[in-house]
């Protein structure tokens, strides 16, 4: 459904993204990982057609989506497929909503702009939506505004608004991570539900393996501006083969854990203003070899759909942690 | 909203007593009186004295005070010593005049304010936006009452298109609300492209744009939306600047109005009226900035405090 192939992005002469690829089919549920830094939202914005908005730009690669180039889209065109086909969820569900509008209009926007409903009829769709998205009391919370609302509810909305002109793509960009533990799972297991029972395709971006081992059939693991290594979940977590994918797996948040520190790794992604040469994890990575420094590895296929962007890729087989 | 509107009216009460207390003292601790200006230099002192005790100015300043407000609580403004005319009457000839001159200069700062503003937000960092911008900038330092000379010059004198002074034709409140407006309008422009492009980086914005909500929506109809609160504030801090702007400009115009009638009781130590007109340019600045602050809440629901869920 959406294939993403070898895409760069600017702004001005940094490039958060280098070489991205990946793609997810219908009925999936995609995992995009990666520590804090790593580009995720910028795929996501990407994809959303929305990068100039943030004062980028698709530089090389394509976007393909049910065939149809995106980087090319004219801007109305690509309207119709934003919250039509394509839809988004972002991160903060305190900050995702207006504050100066009553939710369920907020949510009647995509019905109304998508399949054409007048006032009563999204209204009505609303109410059905916010009822499936388990929120008590539908018709009454139609009427609020977002600050009267938990986190938790608020992110119900954000989901519902997301669904309101019936896309068949959807992208959560860390649609938990400000929940707390039981919310968490909460919304989780509505996302997975929806994708279900509606068929759609859902890019899940996170920083926690643990979530993607729960909710994910596939999964692409990004590190500074590319994909370091992707495949079915089940074979990443059996055979991990970038060191950068075993560190994840070794550091699904524990309790007493500090969050967002990588098990035995320290450091942090590298800034895209002074990036390593080589591998970008070289200088993190505890397998690194001299030839880490100087080649830039290209993805290999160590499995059928199971590719690895690591010059020892062959060599780590089966010493996994 | 009503019971906040309600409890908003009530809290001016203390603050109009106070100000009555003020427009009060401060025309009688200025030295000479009414009488000056109704008598001849070197008429006779016990006439002087008499008329002083008709118009019980021989009283202690406490006794005066009460006796006004005596008056004022029964909707009396009592009558004017030189005019010899009621100062409702007074008041009344005068007001729609200021009225006009202050609402326009309130409009033309609001409306062309924000227009200028939305433009430069759509065309941020382009030509339109540093144009607008740098004029708003001069529209703001420039001193209005120059301004409005230079306006006199150019508009009446030279081009003739508006009449140069007086109010006997409707153009002739053009020139006097631009030059009050002004630098408000400068204010407001500014004011309102900052907001916007604030509120544009916002998360909420960014899922508009993801909806397909067209540009030009999510500007007019959601950006807009939320620059108006810090306008409306600005604009109900501004009404005070506009009142006290239209007294001077009514003067430069040679305009009717409260400012006119004023400025001239000044000269004529004629305590009722100035008292009169002193009241009314308060009551607009407090009414204004009410409405202002009632606006503004009823646009922001954090702000409505009676909001229940
Ligand atoms: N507006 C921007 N302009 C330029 N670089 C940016 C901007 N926003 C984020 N970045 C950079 O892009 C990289 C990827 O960021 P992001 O996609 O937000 O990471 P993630 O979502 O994985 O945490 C980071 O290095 C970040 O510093
Ligand atoms: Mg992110």
């Amino acid at each position: 459904m959406l294939t993403v192939d070898d895409l760069e992005i600017g702004f001005s002469t940094l490039h958060p993204l280098a070489g991205v690829d990946f793609s997810v089919a219908r009925g999936e549920i995609l995992g995009l990982v990666g520590e804090s830094g790593s580009g995720k939202s910028m795929t996501a914005m990407s994809v959303m057609g929305l990068l100039p908005l943030i004062g980028g730009r698709v530089t090389r690669g394509s976007i393909r989506f049910e065939g149809e180039e995106l980087t090319t889209l004219d801007e109305a065109r690509y309207r119709r497929l934003r919250g039509g086909r394509i839809a988004l969820i972002t991160q903060n569900p305190m900050t995702s909503l207006d504050p100066m509008v009553r939710v369920g209009p907020q949510i009647d926007q995509g019905a109304r702009l998508h399949l054409g409903l007048d006032a009563r009829a999204a209204r009505i769709r609303t109410v059905e939506l916010m009822a499936r998205m388990r929120i008590p009391d539908a018709a009454r919370v139609y009427d609020l505004h977002p600050h009267q609302l938990s986190g938790g509810l608020r992110q119900r909305i954000v989901i519902a608004m997301a669904l309101a002109g019936d896309p068949e793509l959807l992208i959560a960009d860390e649609p938990t991570t400000a929940l707390d533990v039981i919310v968490q799972a909460q919304i989780v297991q509505l996302l997975v539900e929806l994708v279900r029972e509606r068929d759609l395709a859902l890019m899940l971006i996170t920083h926690d393996m643990g979530l993607v081992a729960q909710a994910c059939d596939r999964v692409a693991v990004m590190y500074s501006g590319r994909i370091v290594e992707s495949g079915p979940v089940a074979a990443i977590f059996e055979d991990p083969r970038h060191p950068y994918t075993r560190a994840l797996i070794g550091c699904i948040p524990r309790p007493g854990m500090a969050e967002g520190t990588l098990a035995g790794i320290p450091g942090t992604v590298p800034s895209i203003a002074d990036l390593p040469s080589g591998c970008r994890f070289h200088p993190r990575c505890p397998m690194a070899v001299a030839a880490c420094r100087d080649r830039v590895p290209q993805t290999v296929a160590v499995a059928a759909d199971h590719g690895v962007a690591c010059l020892l890729a062959g060599a780590a087989s089966g010493d996994a942690p | 909203m009503a019971k906040y509107a309600i409890r908003r009216l009530l809290a001016l009460l203390p603050v109009f007593l106070v100000v009555t207390v003020i427009v009060f003292l401060l025309i009688h601790l200025v030295p000479g009186d009414p009488i000056d200006n109704l008598m001849r230099s070197g008429s006779d002192p016990a006439q002087r004295d008499a008329l002083s005790r008709a118009y019980g100015l021989d009283r202690s300043l406490v006794e005066q005070y009460l006796a006004w407000m005596g008056h004022l609580v029964r909707g009396d403004l009592g009558t004017a010593i030189v005019q010899r005319r009621p100062v409702a009457e007074l008041i009344g000839e005068n007001i729609g005049y200021s009225l006009a001159l202050g609402g326009l200069a309130l409009a033309f700062s609001a409306i062309v304010g924000i227009v200028a503003g939305v433009t430069a937000a759509s065309f941020q960092d382009r030509v339109a936006d540093r144009a607008l911008m740098s004029l708003a900038l001069v529209g703001s330092t420039v001193p209005s009452f120059w301004l409005g000379l230079l306006m006199i010059l150019f508009f009446a004198v030279q081009l003739g298109w508006v009449p140069v002074s007086g109010a006997r034709h409707w153009t002739s409140v053009i020139l006097p609300a631009t030059t009050v407006g002004l630098a408000g309008m400068a204010l407001v422009a500014r004011v309102t492209r900052i907001a916007m492009i604030e509120t544009a980086r916002q998360d909420f914005v960014t899922l508009l744009h993801a909806k397909g909500v067209s540009r030009f929506t999510i500007q007019t109809r959601h950006l807009l939306r939320h620059a108006l609160v810090p306008v409306l504030t600005l604009l109900s801090l501004r009404i005070g600047l506009i009142v006290g702007g239209s007294v001077t400009v009514e003067y430069v115009f040679a305009r009717p109005g409260l400012g006119s009638l004023l400025i001239r009781a000044i000269g004529q130590r004629d305590y009722p009226v100035i008292q009169g007109s002193l009241l009314m340019l308060a009551i607009a600045v407090m009414l204004g900035t009410l409405v202002g602050d009632l606006l503004q809440a009823a646009m922001d629901p954090r702000q409505r405090e009676d909001d229940r869920s």
